[in-house]
């Protein structure tokens, strides 16, 4: 089974709503959208800025469905 | 659009400054629009027209970079990208804002 795709968004960027239906097709793990995760999404990635796409142990910040679809692929 | 006026207003008034930092809407409309009214609801939400697609951290020492036009806080970023981070903004000569993806700055190997 493949590692969960974890999304943080913001509800008022519209590059976080094209990284959701991207994987819509994905398992998303739950709560993918909110303020109070932004804290986590920085330890993560080190950026402020949204989406940060988490796939397995790789992180990806901004809108970039080459590199998902890539991730993807070495996770199936 | 809920916070129509707002937004022409938002608009008018940045067009000059981000003007005078080589920049321009982007001739994406819809995506100015939507970004526009974001802003709008952002301002009259949290107090300022902060950038839809970067995280508050409730320090105003950060908050306030991030603040539209936010591009002089940004400007090695922005440039490399010849786009804003949410899209709002394009170099001058740019016509196909298609071709120009969001890229972090740790991986530009610019300060953010």
């Amino acid at each position: 089974m493949s590692d969960p795709v974890f999304v943080y968004s913001l509800s008022t960027c519209p590059w976080c709503r094209k990284a959701k239906e991207y994987f819509a097709d994905v398992d998303l793990l739950p709560d993918d959208e909110s303020d109070r995760l932004a804290d986590e999404a920085y330890s993560l990635s080190g950026s402020r800025a949204f989406p940060v796409v988490k796939i397995g142990g790789e992180v990806i910040v901004g809108y970039a469905p080459e590199r998902f679809a890539v991730l993807l692929e070495t996770q199936a | 659009m809920a916070h129509e006026a707002r937004s022409a207003a938002l608009r008018e008034f940045f067009t000059p400054l981000v003007g005078a930092l080589g920049y321009k809407f982007t001739p994406d409309t819809e995506l100015a629009d939507f970004l526009l009214e974001q802003e709008a609801v952002l301002e009259e939400n949290k107090g300022a027209p902060y950038c839809p697609c970067q995280g508050r951290t409730r320090t105003r020492e950060h908050d306030m970079t991030i603040v539209c036009p936010c591009i002089p806080y940004h400007r090695a970023h922005f440039d490399a990208m010849r786009r804003c981070w949410c899209g709002l903004f394009v170099h001058l000569d740019v016509t196909d804002p298609a071709v120009l993806p969001q890229i972090a700055a740790s991986e530009l190997g610019v300060e953010e």
